[in-house]
C-alpha cells in the first residue's frame, strides 16, 4: 500500500501511516488553503486500507487547531472507522493533548460522541 | 360470486349431453381467454406492487440520509464555532499579555504609548485637559540589595496595587519601568491631578513598612505634567520625568510639578 509521510508545516498537519499495524497518526494544525485536496491521500489510504485489509485500524491524534473542512474530513474518517467497528474491525483512537490546553481536550470530546469504538483522551505534561 | 360462476361453467363444459353444442365450444373458448386475462392482470398488479414498493423503500433512503447528513452538518457547525471560539479566547488572551506587565498585572509601557497618544490627538481636536504622572520608588535599590530581590518584586506589587486600587475608573497605571510607574488621568485639570497624586502618595507610606517586617518603610517622588495641544508624545513625557527628577532632587517623597 501507498504509505503516507508528510511533514507538518505551520497550517498543515503531520501525516504518517503504517499499513501493515494499521497505524494513522495526525498531528499539529490544520487549516490548509484546499483542504480536501490536501487530504485526499489520507482518505485514499483509509479507503483503501478498510477495504482491502483486515488489519485494525489505529488512529493517534495529537491535532490543535482545525478548521471547518478539516473538521468535515476527520469526522467523515471516524464515521468510517465507526462503520468498520460495526463490521466487526478492531478500531481505537488515542487523542493526545497538552495538559496546559484543556480546550483540545474538549474538542476531541466532541468528536468522540459519536464513536462506540474505543476513543482515548490523554493528557501529556507540558515540556 | 366468480367462484360460484366457475363452478357452474366447469360443470356446464364437462356435462356430456352438450357436447356438439355450438354455444358449449364458444364457452369453452371464452372462459379459457378470461382466464388468461386475469393472470396477465395479476402479474401487472403484483409487478407494479412491487415498483411501488421499491418507490417507497428509495424515498425512505431519502429521508435518512438526509437525516444523517443534517445531523452530520449540525455536529460540523458546532465543532467548527468550538475551534473559531477557542482561537479568539487565545487571540484575547495573548493581546491581554501583550498588553500587561507580567509582574504587576499593570499596563505596560508599549500600551501605554498608545493610549496617551490617542489622548495627545483629542486634546488636539479640542478635547478637555489630561495630565500624567510619573513616580519612582525611592531608595528601590536599598530594597533590593538589602531585603532580597523577591522583596523587589514584593514591593512593586505593592506599589501597583496600591496606585491601581486608589485611581479613579477612568485612570490607567503603567509599569512605565524597573521601578517607575506612570498614571494617565484623561480629563483632567493640573489641580485635580495634584490631590489625586498627592493622596497616592501618602497612601503607600500608610501601607508600609509591613507589619510582619518582611518590607522596609517606602515612599515615592512624583512627577506630574499636563498636557498641552500641539505637544508630542516625547516633550509630555520629558516634562513628566523633568518633573519627577525635581521632587528626587528635592529630597524625595514628594509631587513636584512640571513648570
Amino acid at each position: 500500500m501507498n504509505e503516507l509521510n508528510i511533514i507538518a508545516t505551520n497550517s498543515t498537519p503531520m501525516i504518517r501511516t503504517d499499513g501493515a499495524s494499521g497505524t494513522l497518526q495526525l498531528a499539529g494544525d490544520s487549516y490548509p488553503e484546499h483542504a480536501f485536496e490536501f487530504f485526499a491521500p489520507l482518505l485514499a489510504w483509509v479507503k483503501q486500507h478498510l477495504a482491502q485489509t483486515d488489519a485494525p485500524l489505529r488512529l493517534e491524534l495529537a491535532l490543535l487547531y482545525l478548521n471547518t473542512s478539516s473538521v468535515r474530513i476527520l469526522m467523515d474518517i471516524l464515521d468510517q472507522a465507526e462503520e468498520a467497528f460495526q463490521a466487526g474491525r478492531d478500531v481505537s483512537l488515542t487523542w493526545r493533548y497538552d495538559s496546559d490546553n484543556e480546550r483540545v481536550a474538549e474538542l476531541a470530546e466532541e468528536f468522540r460522541e459519536d464513536c462506540s469504538f474505543p476513543f482515548t483522551i490523554e493528557a501529556c505534561e507540558t515540556r | 360470486m366468480s367462484d360460484l360462476l366457475d363452478t357452474r361453467i366447469a360443470e356446464l363444459l364437462a356435462d356430456p349431453q352438450w357436447h356438439g353444442h355450438p354455444l358449449r365450444d364458444a364457452l369453452a373458448e371464452l372462459y379459457q381467454r378470461y382466464g388468461e386475462h386475469a393472470h396477465a392482470l395479476e402479474r401487472l398488479t403484483r409487478i407494479a406492487d412491487r415498483y411501488q414498493n421499491a418507490e417507497r423503500e428509495r424515498g425512505m433512503g431519502y429521508a435518512d440520509r438526509y437525516e444523517r447528513q443534517l445531523r452530520q452538518l449540525t455536529r460540523l457547525l458546532r465543532i467548527s464555532d468550538r475551534y473559531q471560539k477557542s482561537l479568539q479566547e487565545l487571540n484575547d488572551e495573548l493581546r491581554e499579555q501583550s498588553e500587561r506587565d507580567e509582574l504587576t498585572g499593570l499596563y505596560n509601557r508599549r500600551y501605554m504609548y498608545g493610549r496617551i497618544e490617542a489622548e495627545l490627538q483629542r486634546l488636539a481636536r479640542g478635547g478637555e485637559p489630561f495630565c500624567i504622572a510619573l513616580g519612582d520608588v525611592d531608595h528601590f535599590k536599598r530594597i533590593n540589595d538589602g531585603w532580597g530581590h523577591g522583596a523587589g518584586d514584593e514591593a512593586l506589587r505593592l506599589v501597583a496595587c496600591t496606585l491601581e486600587g486608589r485611581i479613579r475608573a477612568s485612570d490607567l497605571c503603567a509599569r512605565w519601568g524597573g521601578e517607575e510607574f506612570l498614571l494617565l488621568m484623561p480629563q483632567t485639570t493640573l489641580t485635580g491631578a495634584l490631590t489625586l497624586v498627592e493622596s497616592l502618595r501618602e497612601a503607600l507610606k500608610v501601607l508600609t513598612p509591613e507589619p510582619d517586617g518582611t518590607l522596609p518603610p517606602m515612599t515615592m517622588s512624583f512627577g506630574v505634567a499636563q498636557a498641552h495641544a500641539g505637544q508630542t508624545l516625547t516633550q509630555l513625557l520629558a516634562g513628566a520625568d523633568r518633573a519627577m527628577y525635581g521632587a528626587k532632587r528635592a529630597g524625595r517623597d514628594r509631587v513636584a510639578v512640571d513648570a
